[in-house]
């Protein structure tokens, strides 16, 4: 567990009577690229919200780059960087004094701070709307701004909860560049999303939940043999028709066979003509 | 591609009867009725919502009383204008309801709550059906229910003494009404429209600043007016101003309104028709203003900012933050933050110089309130004032980050640091509020005495710790969000008003008990010690909060980030 850059062990969130996560044991090793995946509701926030500080857990242990989150909360929060769901902007700053603002937050020098914003922002293709108010941002613009605002302190592991969500395929481009060239310099990348191709192309390494617990953790080749393995052991049709034309599962459909997804396709509303 | 034209020519053809479409105007007005009740019945699963609810009944309870109150006493003495046979001076009670009226909502933002017009534009409703619901939905408030509570009772006052009045007075306090909700209305729409690009909100500013200015002569010149004409011996004097502006306000709905009961009231069934179609015409112009806003809404105007082509050109330009000596670099990016985001809010920079507009009054009003015979107090009772108007601020010390708040929970900074820096920029702006109100204090009433200046500097001393520490925890208890770029739509958190209307009952309260009984022992220097001797405690009690701030945070840090961060 120590050796890891993100560590849980039998990590657990109750609300009222419901376990959102229960006994999760993650270990994400450093310089990886892991996706975490799961259906809605599946736990994913939650977990990612525990890992990050903002949601204190019922039970279990986290360690971030082999500091308890516990007890060093402070010194993991300077070692991390967030992009989380509600992309935590202030709409009524703008661009370059958002930016300013989270530096500094994060304990940057004033110099420092207004350097990396601007080449943060000239990156990130932002820089000709320094004068406009976040609020007025387009949400894909929001975006690179809240991952330029995650990055500005250089962390050395970085967690993001949906960041291609209503992000142009070019501004997509910029925010995948940025993260593996993140990967190649020893960060940890810990990334949340419903897309699965974008897991499937950058990630090295995937977890699977699903009702509040980790079915699947491993490498792709690994989740890939486990699931082919474990349905051609209870019979699978579709499996050997697909082991008989050689192709490989694709992460959709390791994702479906493992948390046990059916295709609503065939059925039909009666009043959508 | 040929089925898919069928298809569409189908769906085009289906009816909206056949698509279980109501085309009532009532349909979504009833749908926004349902989801509101169902929003307050979800708030009360969580002990938080109960107690906003507790809070919520509170308030109306207190409206209520002041409706019916004011509606009794606003009655009897319209009956006596008439029973005097003075039915015109009913435009003495129709002004302070029409200035409170209008400026009531603007001022106390947290009272009104308005429909956000992207939520409605989603669905396919048609421009009549949203014009209802933004004006129907929009005057449900507490102005419009005090206002027209207030007028029924003018209504009974009239009636009860000459009952041949009834249709007439009936019918132009209706119009006075309607002319009134469509009027504020028109103001809340026109004021988003304008405050929603940063060089019509810096004119906005200006304009408004204004307007209250120029609605503080509407006092003296009423009073000059009822002076003049109450004693008949005394002739009034009046500046060519004065008498041009009473000419002006003859002209306005609270005076017409006035005069057509008058003029019904004389019998006088021309110039009465005269002047309530002049009324009318107001609400007529209103209407019309308040649709051109309205139909530019429905049609899907942009009220952002784009950038210019010459904003292109500026790229690469670094921007460097403040550099706060003897703070940290979080305190010193908070408090930056804080003071860009109260000079880019229009409703905060007009609560921060309400203060002055209000001695203003007070000054133009004349006899009769307590300042004109002590204007000593002025600046106590000014500096009472600018802490009651930014306890708004002080009680929900997040609710303008929104999302943002996430940040101060991932960031290393405690949130001690962040709170402090806040409470620093608050008191800031309080220090410079009371600087302006001790200047205005001393300009248009008196130079206080030392006594009083010591005595009123000890006595922020001692309140302001008081309020920072208990709207930190309420902050943090009931944060609601807001959007400080508008007028209107906010919907602070009852608890937070509650409590601070509570507190400064209690600061002011003993405020003027300090000053009384030492007025009574003959020295008014013995006010500062006992108000210094309470500042000692409020500030050790402002410090044992701020340390605890930290773990009060981490209690309720999923509370606080679900209630701002939400859409």
């Amino acid at each position: 567990m120590d050796s890891a850059a993100i560590a849980t062990e039998m990590l657990s969130r109750k609300f009222s009577d419901v376990m959102a996560v229960e006994d999760v044991n993650l270990q994400v090793a450093a310089g990886q690229f892991f996706g975490f995946l799961g259906p809605n509701g599946a736990g994913k926030s939650t977990t990612i919200k525990m890992l990050t500080g903002l949601l204190a857990p019922t039970s279990g242990k986290i360690k971030i780059l082999g500091l308890d989150l516990a007890t060093h909360l402070t010194e993991v929060k300077r070692q991390i960087g967030v992009v989380p769901e509600s992309m935590a902007l202030l709409g009524r700053l703008t661009g370059p004094e958002y930016l300013n603002f989270v530096g500094r937050m994060y304990g940057l020098d004033r110099e420092t701070a207004a350097k990396r914003s601007a080449e943060l922002l000239d990156f990130m293709q932002i820089a000709d709307q320094h004068r406009k108010l976040i609020t007025d941002y387009s949400h894909g613009m929001q975006k690179k701004l809240a991952m330029a605002a995650a990055v500005i302190h250089g962390p050395k592991v970085l967690f993001l909860d949906e960041p291609f969500e209503g992000v142009d395929a070019i501004a997509a481009g910029t925010l995948k560049s940025m993260l593996q060239r993140m990967i190649s310099r020893g960060a940890t990348i810990f990334l949340t999303t419903h897309v699965l191709e974008i897991v499937e192309r950058l990630c090295s390494h995937v977890a699977i939940i699903h009702h509040g617990r980790l079915v699947a953790q491993g490498s792709l080749e690994e989740l890939r043999a486990g699931v082919e393995s474990k349905v051609a052991a209870a019979n699978g049709d579709s499996i050997q028709a697909n082991s008989s034309s050689n192709a490989k599962l694709t992460l959709e459909q390791i994702f479906l066979l493992t948390v046990g997804g059916s295709s609503s396709t065939e059925r039909e509303l009666s009043w959508l003509s | 591609m040929a089925g898919l034209k069928t298809a569409e020519l189908k769906t085009a053809e289906l009816k909206d009867s056949e698509l279980g479409i109501s085309a009532s105007p009532l349909s979504p007005l009833t749908a926004i009725v349902v989801v509101r009740w169902q929003i307050m019945a979800n708030s009360l699963r969580s002990t938080c919502g109960r107690v906003d609810l507790f809070a919520r009944i509170t308030m109306w309870v207190a409206f209520t009383a002041a409706g019916i109150g004011g509606a009794y006493g606003l009655g009897q003495q319209a009956g006596r204008f008439i029973s005097q046979g003075r039915a015109e001076f009913i435009s003495i009670l129709l002004w302070p309801i029409f200035v409170f009226w209008q400026l009531f909502p603007l001022l106390t933002t947290a009272f009104s709550e308005n429909l956000e017009s992207s939520s409605l534009l989603r669905f396919p409703i048609s421009y009549r059906t949203y014009f209802f619901v933004r004006v129907v939905s929009g005057s449900l408030d507490a102005a419009n229910a005090l206002g027209v509570l207030w007028l029924l009772g003018i209504a009974i006052g009239i009636t009860s003494v000459n009952k041949e009045l009834l249709p007439w007075s009936s019918v132009a306090l209706l119009a006075f009404a309607t002319t009134n909700i469509l009027l504020a209305r028109v103001l809340f729409v026109w004021l988003e429209h304008w405050l929603a690009r940063r060089r019509t909100r810096e004119l906005m500013a200006i304009l408004f600043f204004l307007l209250i200015i120029s609605a503080q002569l509407v006092g003296p010149l009423m009073t000059g007016a009822l002076s003049a004409r109450m004693s008949a011996d005394s002739k009034p004097h009046t500046t060519p101003i004065s008498r041009g502006l009473g000419a002006a306000q003859r002209l306005l709905p609270p005076r017409l309104a006035a005069a057509t009961i008058a003029e019904s009231a004389r019998k006088n069934p021309r110039a009465r028709t005269e002047v309530f179609l002049l009324l009318l015409s107001y609400g007529a112009i209103f209407l019309l203003l308040l649709h051109l806003r309205l139909r530019a809404q429905y049609r899907g105007e942009y009220l952002g900012e784009a950038s210019s082509p010459s904003d292109v050109a500026k790229t690469r330009m670094r921007y460097a933050g403040w550099d706060v000596p003897g703070v940290s670099a979080a305190t010193a990016a908070v408090l930056e933050k804080e003071f860009r985001y109260l000079s880019r809010s229009g409703p905060a920079l007009l609560t921060f110089v309400t203060p002055v507009f209000m001695l203003l009054v007070f000054r133009s009003s004349g006899r009769g309130f307590f300042l004109s015979d002590s204007p000593q107090y002025a600046f106590p009772f000014a500096a009472a004032y600018s802490l009651l108007l930014l306890a708004n601020l002080i009680y929900n010390v997040f609710g303008a980050d929104g999302a943002g708040v996430v940040l101060f929970f991932t960031s290393p900074a405690s949130f001690r640091q962040v709170v402090a820096a806040k409470n620093i920029g608050h008191a800031a702006l309080l220090t410079a509020d009371f600087a302006m109100a001790g200047i205005a204090a001393a300009l248009l009433f008196s130079i206080p005495p030392m006594s009083i200046v010591a005595g009123t500097l000890a006595w922020i001393l001692f309140a302001v710790p008081i309020n920072l520490a208990l709207g930190n925890v309420i902050s943090i208890l009931s944060p609601k969000k807001l959007d400080w770029g508008t007028f209107g739509r906010q919907r602070a958190s009852r608890i937070a008003i509650l409590t601070s209307f509570a507190v400064q009952i209690f600061t002011v309260g003993i405020g003027a008990g300090v000053w009384l009984t030492s007025g009574r022992m003959g020295s008014v220097w013995f006010a500062t010690l006992i108000f210094l001797a309470l500042a000692m405690v409020s500030v050790a009690g402002y410090k044992f909060v701020l340390n605890r701030i930290d773990s009060l945070a981490q209690k309720h840090e999923e509370a606080l980030i679900f209630e701002l961060a939400k859409s």
